[in-house]
């Protein structure tokens, strides 16, 4: 794969891989509907009428798509993100802190979202994030400390991962102390 | 993706409205600059005066071979065929008829007028209305455009080369050739015989007319004529070539306006490319953030550079459809102040269009691309992971190719700058000329660096002046350095290019008004535009009182490297009385014979000395060796070259005297006794030499304002794209100024500093042109008059520092008050 070049590279990414970022980054010009068939726009295909309607009813978006990203909230916009990375229907998705800007009812809202995509779909999310509870939605965890990782567990509860996120916290003070 | 395009435009109005508003009003300009050209070059004149002829020989240019390389100059007073080639043309196969034309000088009652043998009026050709054609020395015949209520067989004065004579219409005629302009001068005509005789240059004619028989006229008999001409030193129009055989008004003006485009057209075109690029540049820089948004989202690094593409085509697009016939309207308007102040006839036609149109799109299309690219190139190939963290900070890289043009450039405008101290003269100008571009172009392609190393160097007088405010302002500049390239380069080239430009002209009015203020000794002047005789010049002496009297007049010569100098021919009895020249060596006593006096600027471009003889070719192309006698000061208020009108006699187009001036005693009134003699040469008025050092300021400032008007146009539009620079960047520091007042910055504080940063930018920018200005003037003005000290008037300075002043108060003091005004937690949330 390093050997691919930046164009290439591009190619690989939007045919197979959809991303959510923690800041959203929709394209303040476009309107909901354009900011969800970008990707396949810019990769020369044509959008999968069908294929888009559903991915957008899932969403709960099918009333705002003609608005633009600046009026709407913080949750709609992650939804239209998520949306927008799963209209290529790609083999993987990965999120970058996703509930990282919302309030935690949103969080759950997009989160929930997140997991029936898996359910309902089957499709592969992985996600990064500090977030326990976020964490709980997922089937597998891996806590990471200084790239590596230090746990592998199958969902273990909130609980679980947040007392292994504290103890990563004491190890390090531990370090520090000696 | 051209709809993406489009909403991305719509998006972010602000950047594409700066980038048309610069695209758009560089478009007007170089179309109207452009069009103005084209017509000149376009201008074609018409043959009127010729127009029944097939061949014209005659004698208008020299060419002359200097170091190898040819060089064609018209001759300022018209050269002469030799009468003889007459009979030789006649030998050519075909020729029906050979006319003679010989032009006199005729001043009628009702105006001026050409006088001419008789069997010219088949040139034209002309056709008798009444009466006869003259058949004695004292008969003419009167073009119907001058006769007014004068019917044949009354007697009228004629003036004619200065000489008054009485003479009996013979007859009328009317001009039967094609529309004859309306500055022609309408034509008299005396039989041959006579028209010889009043003729000044003896054996000489002004111009052969040839005539084929009918059905004969072909290309090789054209090639005929045309090698006995060359064999006799002389020329064969042919066809449309005979039209720049006439001098008209409109031919002047087509020469004008080419002249225009040698002088501003460099300017121009740098001007406006730097302020496109720059603009551009700077647009697609503030775009970085919605770029590296689109690589994220799976752009490919050729479709966001299609992207910009396509935007900076479509602004490009619209701006040539807005700018191209606002530059054709503009034109009109210029033509319509240039007819309005007299520089060009009204009958002068525009002509063209097209192809400044498709060099000016394709110009414009060129640059804009071209800087979008450059500009984008960065964040194209920007990795998207990176692209996301990148986008608040500026990187700092630049090209190192325009880092090796800029410092390359740099060399060779210090390489100018030494030469330009060492040399002397004319040649001194045009290395001063090229320095100014050069160090202008070197500032303009080094400005990124220029702005950093500033801003590094103003950091401690900021923070001295300004205190912590000046820190933080030291630092904006350092880290803004790119965005602030286009003030940069805007401000120093229109200080550095317009002050220079601008502030010479007011050097040379005030330098010639000055000098021949100081050198006129004389208290009178009697002025004539169809010449004073010599006899006028003796009456004036006689008359008591009267302590020296001299006649002067004015024609050019042509030195050999193709230049046209100014040339006043002087009767020198008395000279010393009547003007101070500063003789610097030699004495003006010596003027006599084939001797010839120079200015020190002259003396010094060719490498003269007292004693030395200057080979130089008269008006009318004579070739003449002149021992130099005297090299004197004031030559710019004189004229570069001083006669005696023996060197010039039969060398020029009209004879006599353009004016005599008397010096007379102190305390003598000999105002009636000038006047008497005013009154027996009709047309010659008296007048003040005061008066007459007044009008030649007048005429000065006259022909200064086609320049002054293009500096005002260039200075505008500078001034322009530095103001859209500023309001784009001090609009998108909303974000940066909430966050520096949650830190606790007070309001008061980043006002001052904002009045740091402007402070130090403008300051750089002013330094660096004024220098620039000031160094191109210091060397120009001491070449051209020997003082080292240039002058600049008090409006200059004021209109230079208060310009620049609105400037930044409107462009980023304002806009950066009104960002001020929103409270910082509702600023933090703005995105850039």
């Amino acid at each position: 794969m390093s050997q691919l070049s930046e164009t290439d590279l591009t190619k690989l990414r939007r045919s197979k891989i959809g991303f959510v970022f923690q800041a959203f980054n929709l394209i303040g010009a476009l309107t909901v509907q354009e900011n969800i068939v970008l990707p396949l726009q810019l990769s020369g295909k044509r959008a999968d009428a069908t294929w888009v309607r559903q991915v957008v009813d899932r969403v709960g978006l099918a009333d705002r798509l003609s608005h633009r990203p600046s009026q709407l909230s913080g949750g709609q916009q992650q939804r239209v993100a998520i949306a927008r990375a799963l209209a290529t229907r790609p083999e993987v998705i990965f999120c970058d802190e996703p509930t990282g800007a919302l309030d935690t009812q949103t969080a759950a809202e997009v989160l929930g979202l997140l997991r029936s995509m898996v359910d309902e779909a089957g499709q592969t999310v992985i996600m990064v994030t500090h977030d326990p509870v976020a964490a709980s939605y997922a089937d597998r965890v891996m806590v990471l400390a200084d790239g590596r990782i230090v746990h592998d567990m199958p969902q273990p509860g909130a609980e679980r991962i947040a007392e292994q996120l504290a103890m990563l916290g004491r190890r390090q003070r531990v370090t520090q102390e000696r | 993706m051209l709809k993406l395009a489009a909403r991305m435009l719509r998006h972010r109005k602000g950047s594409a409205v700066a980038t048309l508003l610069a695209l758009t009003a560089g478009v007007v300009i170089l179309m109207s600059m452009g069009l103005l050209v084209e017509s000149g070059l376009r201008f074609e004149a018409a043959s009127q005066r010729f127009a029944a002829t097939d061949v014209v020989v005659a004698n208008r240019d020299i060419t002359l071979t200097t170091n190898g390389q040819e060089a064609t100059a018209p001759l300022p007073e018209g050269g002469t065929v030799p009468a003889s080639m007459a009979e030789r043309l006649r030998q050519v196969p075909g020729v029906a008829t050979v006319v003679v034309d010989t032009s006199v000088t005729a001043v009628l009652e009702n105006g001026g007028a050409t006088g001419h043998g008789w069997s010219s009026t088949v040139l034209t050709p002309y056709q008798l209305t009444k009466g006869a054609q003259p058949k004695n020395d004292d008969e003419v015949a009167l073009d119907e455009r001058v006769a007014g209520s004068v019917a044949p067989g009354d007697e009228i004065p004629i003036l004619v080369e200065g000489t008054a004579r009485v003479y009996r219409v013979s007859g009328l005629v009317r001009n039967a050739g094609p529309r004859p302009g309306p500055d022609a001068p309408p034509a008299v005509f005396f039989t041959d015989v006579h028209a010889a005789a009043v003729y000044p240059r003896q054996g000489r004619v002004d111009a052969l007319g040839v005539i084929a028989e009918p059905g004969a006229s072909s290309a090789a008999q054209v090639a005929d004529v045309r090698k006995l001409a060359t064999e006799a030193g002389v020329k064969a129009y042919a066809g449309a070539e005979r039209g720049v055989l006439e001098q008209s008004a409109d031919l002047a003006a087509g020469d004008m306006l080419v002249q225009l485009g040698y002088v501003f057209g460099g300017f121009v075109g740098l001007l406006v490319m730097f302020v496109v690029a720059g603009t551009i540049g700077l647009a697609v820089r503030h775009r970085r953030r919605d770029l590296a948004l689109l690589r994220a989202v799976a752009a490919t690094p050729g479709q966001i550079a299609r992207l910009i593409l396509i935007e900076v085509g479509l602004l490009s697009l619209l701006s040539v459809v807005i700018g191209v016939p606002s530059g054709w309207f503009a034109t009109r308007w210029v033509r319509g102040e240039l007819v309005g102040r007299g520089f060009i006839p009204n009958t002068f036609p525009f002509s063209g269009g097209a192809l400044t149109a498709a060099a000016v799109v394709g110009a414009t299309m060129t640059v804009a691309v071209g800087a979008a690219l450059i500009a984008a190139r960065r964040t194209v190939l920007i990795r998207p992971t990176e692209a996301l963290g990148e986008i608040a900070v500026e990187s700092g890289r630049n090209s190192k190719v325009r880092l090796f043009v800029g410092f390359v450039t740099l060399a060779g405008a210090i390489y100018l700058t030494t030469l330009s101290t060492t040399q002397k003269g004319t040649a001194a100008l045009g290395t001063a000329l090229g320095m100014l571009f050069a160090l202008v172009l070197a500032v303009a392609l080094l400005a990124p660096w220029i702005n950093r190393v500033a801003a590094r160097l103003l950091g401690p007088v900021l923070r001295a002046v300004w205190g912590d405010s000046g820190y933080l302002a030291a630092a904006n500049l350092r880290a803004n350095a790119q965005s602030m390239v286009t003030v940069l380069a805007a401000l120093v080239l229109t200080v550095g290019l317009g002050g220079s430009i601008w502030f010479l002209q007011d050097n040379l009015e005030r330098q010639s008004v000055a000098q021949n203020r100081a050198g006129m000794l004389a208290q009178h002047s009697m002025s004539s535009a169809v010449g004073l005789p010599e006899t006028a010049l003796a009456e004036i002496r006689e008359i008591p009182g009267v302590v020296a009297a001299t006649g002067v007049r004015n024609t050019s010569i042509i030195l050999g490297n193709g230049e046209v100098g100014g040339v006043q021919a002087i009767d020198p009895d008395g000279i010393e009385h009547v003007m101070d020249l500063q003789v610097r060596s030699g004495s003006l006593a010596d003027l006599r014979g084939h001797a010839v006096a120079v200015s020190s600027m002259q003396a010094d471009s060719n490498g003269w000395k007292v004693g030395d003889r200057a080979e130089v070719w008269l008006g009318d192309g004579t070739p003449a060796t002149l021992r130099i006698v005297a090299i004197y000061g004031r030559g710019m208020g004189f004229g570069d070259f001083t006669v005696t009108k023996d060197v010039i006699a039969g060398h020029t187009a009209s004879t006599g005297y353009e004016r005599i001036l008397v010096r007379a005693e102190p305390g003598t009134d000999i105002t009636t006794a000038l006047a008497d003699v005013t009154d027996r040469h009709p047309g010659s008025t008296v007048t003040n030499t005061a008066e007459l050092t007044g009008r030649l300021a007048d005429d000065l400032a006259f022909s200064a304002w086609l320049n002054k008007l293009l500096m005002g146009i260039m200075i505008g539009y500078a001034a322009m794209a530095a103001a859209n620079t500023m309001v784009m960047a001090a609009l998108t520091r909303g974000r940066e100024l909430a966050s520096l007042r949650m830190v606790g910055v007070t309001r008061k504080q980043v006002r001052r500093m904002v009045h740091a940063e402007q402070s130090g930018l403008l300051g750089v920018s002013l330094l660096i042109g004024g220098s620039i200005a000031a160094l191109t003037l210091v060397s120009v003005v001491r070449t051209l008059t020997g003082q080292s000290v240039p002058y600049v008037p008090p409006l200059g300075w004021v209109s230079i520092i208060g310009g620049t002043v609105l400037l930044a108060l409107l462009t980023t003091i304002l806009p950066i008050a009104r960002l001020l005004r929103v409270p910082p937690i509702a600023g933090i949330g703005v995105k850039e």
